[in-house]
């Protein structure tokens, strides 16, 4: 997995207005102006933003359409999402082991010699 | 404590355990005890293959095979800070995250572990950035999952 990229994802992502973005764009395709209505900025503002959100390839824009609209890259999402999800998971894991190791190891010489003369 | 506020750009785990904390601590730096819960489920991390150098600058390392088809993962981390039995940092040189260990002694034999990682600060560094970022992230993983399922489960 590319570190860079989910840096740029993860940057992107930091932002409360740009996370707002992405979940209006998950629900479809959106102009400038669209996306521009629920937030009180200026749309040079809310370029901005889209310009961080296209840099790390969560959203890309038309070339074509005379409106550009935006849309959502769900691949660059499930890659951020993937990754914490995997480091949750190793470290629940980690812990659930560690938790029966503990257990073990605490039963101490007591237990031990209990398992060896019974 | 104070110092441990959430900051932007990182990822908290936390646990408590029925144990002392200088046991928690010291299942966290020796490889005989590491080789019994470092790898996760259907992993293991064999004792000769860890190697731990417990001090600023020192390297910890293991090897993680996969118990299914044998495949193997390297993990190679330089160690930030070794305060025992309290706190426990590390870097990865590869990534720049960093991975910052907090014991608690919660009394009754009771120690909470607090992993808090945080990516290379660079990137989060810049003022928007400042947030609240990964704890609302988390949170905005599962959203995601939902908005997932029912905005694009048919092209997944």
């Amino acid at each position: 997995m590319s570190v860079n990229g989910l840096d740029a994802t993860f940057t992107a992502l930091a932002d409360p207005t740009r996370r707002a973005i992405v979940a209006r764009l998950a629900r479809g395709d959106a102009t400038v102006n669209e996306l521009a209505e629920p937030f009180d900025m200026s749309l040079p503002a809310v370029s901005k933003h889209l310009k961080v959100l296209e840099r790390s390839g969560l959203i890309s824009r038309s070339r074509h359409a005379q409106y550009r609209p935006c849309h959502l890259e769900p691949e660059a999402l499930d890659v951020a999402a993937d990754w914490i999800e995997e480091n949750r998971r190793v470290w629940a894991e980690r812990f659930d082991k560690l938790d029966e190791h503990l257990r073990q190891i605490q039963r101490g010489p007591a237990g031990d010699e209990g398992r060896k003369s019974r | 404590m104070s110092d441990h506020r959430p900051d932007a750009g990182e990822l908290i785990f936390t646990r408590v355990f029925d144990a002392p904390r200088d046991l928690v601590f010291r299942c966290m730096i020796e490889p005989e005890h590491l080789t019994h819960f470092w790898g996760p489920a259907g992993v293991s991390a064999p004792l000769d293959r860890i190697k731990v150098d417990a001090r600023p600058g020192g390297v910890f390392e293991s090897v993680m095979v996969n118990d299914a088809d044998g495949s193997e993962y390297r993990l190679r981390v330089i160690y930030d800070e070794v305060t025992e039995p309290e706190r426990l940092a590390w870097t990865d040189p590869d990534s720049g995250m960093t991975t910052t260990s907090t014991f608690t002694d919660l009394g009754g034999n009771r120690t909470e572990v607090r992993i808090r990682q945080a990516k290379v600060p660079e990137p989060f560094r810049s003022p928007e950035a400042q947030a609240g970022f990964l704890t609302s992230l988390d949170r905005f993983a599962a959203y995601l999952g939902t908005l997932r399922a029912r905005s694009w489960g048919a092209t997944a």
